[in-house]
């Protein structure tokens, strides 16, 4: 079987869990090259946000992404704070970083058990899919959501963390810790999933700074950023961060990355629940921003999410552009998708962990 | 001429079979499904989805050929259910000559020939990649598997199973003499049933079903009768080859430990596909001539240097 042949993945394949269409050029078992199709769940969120007070468009923003909803709405809440020229009361910046890395928890975790699944080994899915529960187990005591949590507004946040929530949290969270420690083992030294992921489609750090990559699939190549301690919202910069980095840039590398990330993100919920202060939760803003405009960037599970925000000193927002880390993933696709095996595709596209709906808005 | 019918569709035959292979298929999604932290199906669950497959409406693509794809599963399974009939069942077998031992192995690789037919007959670029791969896959398993599975042959002298079984029960389980050739054995059962982690020619997030994506309705249900039957008396084979015992005169116990030994089995085949993620096809086939082939071939001079 030597002749060319295309095999469409998508937009409805067992491989995606999100709508895309990849045409695949294969000889045989060999795959050529790939071309994309995007933009089957565009939901013009950017439009949408002109027509909407500011107020109005947290719940519109909070749905542009199923699992990384919190970092968006903080993102911009950020910015038009940053308009307005108010400042919220830290108690409520240490509570929007508390989400944001329970969230980044539950990310990986997700993308822990996709990746699992695509090399076949559906019972580490299981099984970090369970574990994932335990994370979304906190944040709906929290915030009373599992992954929408409604927790922002202008000016603060709507929901406080009590005194009741902390034993909870803690006794959960060493839960985690010591699933987590099972999961590295198993992919520390479980044969076959390093033979499906050792030195698969590896991208280098010239490649990833070229094309403006960003987050985990960064770093796993050892490009070193991270918007929590390169550009940080508060409260991250009282925080102390250590940025994991791997030199390899493959798939393995890539788990890797990400599981240490969870440790990490875990020892900041630790550090943020012993730093949080007392004090207000929000502070009142007004409806209309003054004119004027802001980029703020934060680092979201993926990567680096920057929102162009423009005032023109109404209750609607002029102009929002919203850039998530998946679009540059997504143009480095056909690169990647060149002189692999057909079998390694699902490996190439849960490594990136591509999140249409980001990158389609 | 009753007693051959009742040999055929009753026991060991067809209704005996499938029984078996509804245990099975409910015992393997069970342990599976307990491996994972879920609940499982139901023990009704193996016939409903047969019943639901029965039912449903049977489309094939514009261009493929009506004929070969009603022809294949029934083939397959025809194959599997006359196999079944020479694979003794605790130590009872209507029918057994020399040489039986080639015959059952020989119909259980038909069912691999018709999937791979079933995929290039039937116009889909899964169909086709999966019907590749598992030609591909059958040449990768298939040799070391025929060569493990020769050791317990020579080592009883004596290409008939019901020979082997008699042999072991004096001399002891062949099991204890080549453990390499049944892990072989066991392997290259794995790869015959196409079951993780060698579910290479249907990966779901590669090649969606494989050869089977086209299938639908009595067909598709007939594939998987096929699979499960030919599941079950792979399992038979093996540990008739392996660790076969009877006790003349005492059919009782000879049942029960051919059901304990059965149940095993099935306990080593969801634990392997719970516990290792699948392999490339090109991985396959350079663990199959690079690592499987060389041992198989050196347990099997080791039993016939044992023979001597």
């Amino acid at each position: 079987m030597k002749e060319k042949i295309t095999i469409p993945i998508g937009p409805q394949h067992p491989l995606l869990k999100e709508p895309i269409s990849l045409r695949i050029d294969a000889s045989g078992e060999e795959v050529l090259g790939g071309t994309l199709r995007l933009g089957y769940v565009h939901r013009g969120i950017e439009k949408l946000a002109e027509s909407r007070t500011y107020t109005q468009n947290i719940p519109l923003i909070e749905r542009i992404c199923g699992i990384c909803s919190h970092v968006h709405t903080t993102t911009f809440c950020y910015a038009v704070e940053a308009l307005l020229g108010i400042e919220i009361p830290p108690r409520a910046q240490y509570i929007r970083a508390l989400l944001c890395e329970l969230e980044r928890i539950h990310s990986h975790l997700l993308w822990l058990g996709v990746l699992a699944k695509h090399v076949g080994l559906e019972t580490v899915f299981m099984h970090s899919w369970h574990d994932r529960e335990l994370v979304l187990d906190i944040m709906e005591e929290l915030s009373g959501g599992r992954v929408s949590h409604g927790i922002n507004q202008i000016g603060g946040v709507r929901f406080d963390v009590d005194a009741e929530h902390h034993p909870m949290m803690a006794d959960k969270m060493q839960k985690l810790h010591e699933r987590i420690t099972q999961f590295m083992q198993i992919f520390e030294r479980e044969p076959s999933i390093k033979a499906r992921t050792h030195g698969v489609a590896p991208l280098s750090a010239d490649l990833i700074r070229q094309y403006g990559l960003a987050g985990p699939v960064a770093r796993a190549s050892g490009v070193d950023v991270d918007m929590r301690r390169d550009d940080p919202l508060p409260p991250y910069d009282r925080l102390d961060i250590s940025v994991i980095t791997h030199p390899d840039g493959d798939a393995w590398s890539r788990t890797y990355v990400r599981i240490y990330e969870i440790y990490e993100s875990l020892l900041l919920c630790e550090k943020i629940l012993q730093a949080i202060p007392e004090g207000n939760i929000s502070v009142r803003a007004r409806r209309k921003v003054p004119a004027g405009e802001v980029v703020v960037r934060s680092e979201a599970p993926r990567g680096e999410v920057v929102y162009y925000l423009r005032s023109n000193g109404t209750e609607y927002p002029a102009r929002l552009k919203i850039r998530t880390p998946t679009l540059p993933a997504l143009a480095i696709m056909p690169m990647q998708l060149a002189q692999i095996h057909v079998a390694d595709i699902p490996v190439v596209l849960a490594g990136v962990d591509l999140c249409i709906a980001c990158a389609d808005r | 001429m009753f007693e051959v019918l009742f040999y055929l569709l009753i026991f060991p035959g067809f209704l005996f079979l499938y029984l078996c292979s509804w245990l099975f298929e409910f015992l393997d999604r069970k342990l599976l499904a307990r491996f994972q932290r879920r609940i499982g199906p139901p023990w009704y669950q193996p016939l409903a989805d047969l019943i639901k497959l029965f039912s449903k409406e049977d489309l094939m693509p514009q261009g493929a050929n009506e004929v070969v794809a009603i022809a294949l599963p029934i083939v397959s399974l025809c194959a599997v259910l006359t196999a079944g009939i020479y694979v003794p069942v605790a130590g009872f077998s209507p029918e057994s000559f020399e040489g039986d031992l080639i015959i059952v192995l020989f119909l259980l690789s038909i069912p691999t020939l018709a999937y791979y037919l079933a995929g290039v007959t039937s116009v889909g670029i899964y169909s086709l990649l999966g019907g590749a791969r598992s030609l591909l896959q059958f040449f990768s398993y298939e040799v070391p598997l025929l060569i493990a599975l020769s050791g317990p042959a020579v080592l009883a002298g004596s290409w008939s199973i019901q020979e082997i079984i008699a042999r072991q029960s004096e001399t002891g389980a062949f099991l204890l003499f080549q453990p390499l050739g049944f892990l072989l054995a066991m392997i290259g059962l794995i790869g015959k049933l196409k079951r993780d982690p060698l579910d290479i020619p249907k990966a779901k997030s590669e090649v969606v079903a494989g050869s089977l994506t086209e299938f639908t309705g009595v067909k598709l249900g007939f594939w998987h009768l096929v699979m499960n039957i030919q599941a079950v008396v792979g399992i038979f084979l093996i540990i008739n080859l392996y660790i076969g015992w009877t006790s003349a005169g005492n059919p009782l116990l000879n049942i029960s430990i051919f059901l304990i030994q059965w149940l095993a089995m099935i306990l080593l085949l969801s634990t392997a596909s719970a516990v290792f993620a699948r392999l490339r096809i090109d991985q396959l086939a350079g663990l199959g001539w690079k690592i499987l082939v060389p041992l198989s071939l050196l347990q099997l001079t080791v039993v016939i240097l044992m023979g001597v």
